[in-house]
């Protein structure tokens, strides 16, 4: 209706409170050999190789980046084949039969805590690259990237804010894991030559602040790390929000927060730090939530990247028999992307895969009462751009600023007459370029 | 895995507010409209029920009818389930002065929501308010059929005149005398004033905003904003002519401008879009208003300035100046407007009085 809303109704109740179960052993993984930001790649082993957990089996080349591919199990590489990707587009994958040995690659060895406070940033850069880690939350932005700035660096923020309805992985990952998401942030901490950090969670969150605060204190009281409770409303996870709400700092469109003196992680790339510098590891499971409202029974697993979604939802008993047509959702239900089959493969950067009933919903004709301008994150007028939209009008969109929408969908969320506006400023987005 | 369910392609995001619906924007403001239909019904009896009653029906009806011609079947372009035409016409039938000739609300209802909604495409479209509209076209073309009159007898033989009418009428604007006949306290309840049927009680008309703000049915901001304009313009005038706190409460609570801000400048179709946007709508609104009961011969100012002001909304919301967020250099441009406004108002005053 017409006010500023920015609180979406967050479903977490429903795997909030469950423990992590472990799937970690699937019958055969797909890796993905390409993804949203690589195109091409080459693959180093042929049908037939025996393979360790760990090893390197290839690489995928991105614009200005490599990323080195790793096998999550041990086993017998299999035939590439289509399968679907966390962005909805069908990608090669190789697969691998898994031998239930769990043989780890030779590198993989823990480095001593001694040997961990001599590396340099370079040195830790030089490990990310190695082990490909990219951002966890769903981004997938390569971290070594972001970690080697050479900007000034005061505060390194942790993300665990995990705004999006449903999901719980994180969550799940801070209260099991508390200290390893902690050292993952000392070493940032230490690679970048910081010495403040923050941990920024919703304020509804309670039990994490008591988690994180007891651990820091009696596990890294040298380190001077806050936990920061946050709004409790959507999109609070959004880095420039994070940032605004815990640091007070408004890093303007366009420009990277290194800038400022601020660098962002989320909770699972802290872990996964964590895993490349002390175990030397690469990113083979993946925190998860199997969630929705038309699954039988929604969990957190903690499972090999590249598991099928499909032995996943067995293992939740199947979808409800309730609904005849279901939204299959890889990431968030507010931003997540939609896809055609449950047959697709959890990547690194899948977080979540959710269930819906499907519901159409009845479009009214807008009534301009203008809470989705009231709402918007980013100050747009979502409903100016989509009637510059409807009228082709690339100046009205251009001037009305439609690049610098952050598709949080927020404007559709709160559309009193259940207008899809989002689609619109992406349309928006699209057009202009 | 035994259900296998259809899997739909979408896109984000795939849920949505479940309290947010026009229907239940619309159906609000008939509730606010209670308590200010019941007091019309209590003061000018049969009348009101036959006016409200001729003036929801023709426009429901001419919507209606509308669309079961122009759209073929099957396409529901039909908006009648949303209450927006039932909305448009207890607002419209209640602005009517209670002696208004049935035939004349129905001519004017059905051409109101004919010109100032469906011609232009249906709920959303309209530029112009359809109650004001068709208020409009009563006060141009039937203005000698619609007198103001109550059933309480005015005493000095003032029946039939609104306080505003009185003020024009009698030559000097700024002639306490009027409080006499009706003082304050009945201005704000409504009881024994006469005016248009759903005009004179302040006090349900604030009942009805402070729901629907409750609700989040409107924007707060409009009639708050176009009161404090015409309070705070009435003030201005009141401090130059010597005159005591009676004469701006008496403009807040006299004629339409506490009806009008309410349930009529608030209609969000036809005000601008941003917060800024409508704090500007809303000043400029209050200032027309006032500026029409000073210099103007017309005791329909809101309406009229309802309607001026719906044409500028697309102006306000152009693009290259409208900004969800307030903006010094838009604060103080405004900041200029509100003191040119006063200067304005102050410099016609001394030529009037």
């Amino acid at each position: 209706m017409i006010k500023k809303s920015r609180k979406v109704r967050d479903y977490k109740e429903l795997t909030k409170a469950l423990p992590t179960m472990r799937f970690l052993e699937p019958e055969s993984v797909y890796i993905h050999l390409q993804n949203g930001r690589c195109k091409t790649y080459d693959l180093y082993v042929k049908e037939g190789d025996y393979v360790k957990l760990g090893e390197v089996i290839g690489i995928r080349h991105g614009g200005f980046f490599e990323q080195p591919i790793h096998a999550t199990v041990s086993g017998t590489v299999g035939t590439v084949s289509k399968k679907l990707h966390r962005t909805g587009r069908k990608v090669d994958c190789v697969e691998i039969r898994n031998d239930f040995k769990e043989t780890y690659h030779e590198s993989i060895v823990d480095r001593t805590d001694q040997a961990i406070a001599e590396l340099t940033q370079d040195d830790m850069v030089q490990i990310l690259k190695e082990k490909s880690l990219v951002g966890l939350g769903g981004s997938g932005f390569p971290s070594y990237i972001k970690l080697a700035t050479k900007e000034k660096i005061d505060t390194v923020v942790i993300n665990a804010v995990e705004c999006e309805p449903y999901l719980s992985s994180d969550y799940r990952l801070i209260l099991e894991h508390p200290r390893r998401v902690i050292a993952g942030m000392t070493y940032i901490m230490q690679a970048l030559h910081v010495k403040t950090g923050i941990i920024a969670i919703k304020k509804s969150k309670d039990p994490l602040y008591q988690v994180l605060t007891q651990v820091i204190k009696g596990k890294f009281p040298e380190y001077d790390i806050q936990v920061v409770k946050l709004g409790d409303y959507y999109p609070q996870g959004w880095e420039i929000e994070v940032f605004r709400n815990a640091l007070g700092i408004d890093v303007p469109h366009g420009e990277l927060p290194m800038k400022y003196g601020v660098i962002g992680f989320n909770v699972s790339t802290a872990a996964g730090v964590y895993d490349a510098i002390k175990h030397n590891l690469p990113v083979t499971k993946r925190y998860f939530t199997l969630t929705g409202d038309a699954i039988k029974y929604p969990q957190n697993y903690r499972v090999k990247v590249g598991t099928s979604v499909k032995k996943l939802i067995e293992l939740s008993d199947g979808f409800k028999e309730d609904y005849d047509k279901v939204n299959i959702i890889m990431g968030g239900p507010m931003m997540g992307v939609s896809t055609v089959s449950c047959d697709v493969i959890v990547s690194k950067t899948t977080t979540s895969v959710i269930v819906l009933q499907d519901t159409d919903y009845e479009e009214q004709p807008c009534v301009r009462c203008g809470s989705c301008v009231y709402s918007c994150p980013a100050h747009l007028e979502p409903v100016q751009i989509m009637n510059a939209v409807k009228r082709n009008d690339k100046d009205v969109m251009k001037g009305l600023g439609a690049y610098k929408c952050i598709e949080c969908g927020l404007c559709a969320y709160v559309c009193t007459s259940k207008i899809h506006v989002t689609d619109y400023v992406r349309k928006a987005k699209r057009l202009i370029g | 895995m035994e259900h296998m369910p259809q899997v739909i392609r979408k896109t984000s995001p795939y849920l949505r507010r479940p309290q947010a619906k026009v229907s239940r924007m619309m159906s609000d403001v008939v509730i606010a409209l209670i308590p200010v239909i019941i007091f019309a019904i209590y003061s000018f009896g049969w009348s009101a029920v036959w006016i409200l009653l001729a003036s929801t029906l023709s426009m429901t009806l001419t919507e209606a009818i509308y669309y079961w011609i122009t759209s073929p079947k099957g396409e529901t372009a039909f908006t009648l389930s949303n209450y927006s035409a039932v909305v448009s016409g207890l607002i419209f039938g209640l602005t009517l002065a209670d002696n208004t000739p049935i035939w004349v609300v129905v001519i004017t209802g059905v051409l109101g929501i004919l010109m100032a909604k469906l011609f232009f495409g249906g709920l959303g479209q309209n530029i112009f308010n359809p109650a004001a509209l068709a208020r409009v076209l009563v006060a141009v073309n039937f203005a000698t059929l619609s007198t103001y009159q109550a059933n309480i007898p005015i005493i000095d033989g003032e029946a039939g005149a609104t306080v505003l009418q009185t003020l024009n009428e009698s030559g000097n604007l700024f002639n306490a005398d009027i409080l006499n006949h009706i003082p304050l306290w009945q201005l704000f309840t409504g009881i024994g004033v006469p005016g248009s049927l759903g005009e004179v009680s302040a006090l349900l008309i604030i009942v009805g905003g402070l729901y629907l703000a409750l609700r989040h049915s409107f924007e707060v901001r409009i009639p708050v904003v176009f009161i404090a304009t015409v309070f705070g313009l009435a003030s201005a005038v009141a401090v130059y002519q010597g005159l005591g706190i009676w004469y701006p409460l008496m403009h807040v609570f006299s004629g339409g401008v506490m009806f009008g801000a309410v349930f009529m400048a608030t209609d969000p179709i036809t005000s601008p879009i941003t917060k800024p946007g409508r704090i500007y709508f809303a000043f400029a609104l209050g200032f027309v208003t006032f500026i029409i009961r000073l210099f103007g011969a017309l005791p329909e100012g809101v309406v009229f300035s309802i309607l001026i002001m719906n044409m500028f909304v697309s102006a306000f919301d152009y693009f290259k100046w409208s900004n969800p967020r307030f903006t010094t250099k838009g604060s103080v441009i405004f900041a200029g407007v509100v003191v040119a406004a006063i200067a304005v108002v102050l410099v016609g005053v001394s030529y009037v009085g």
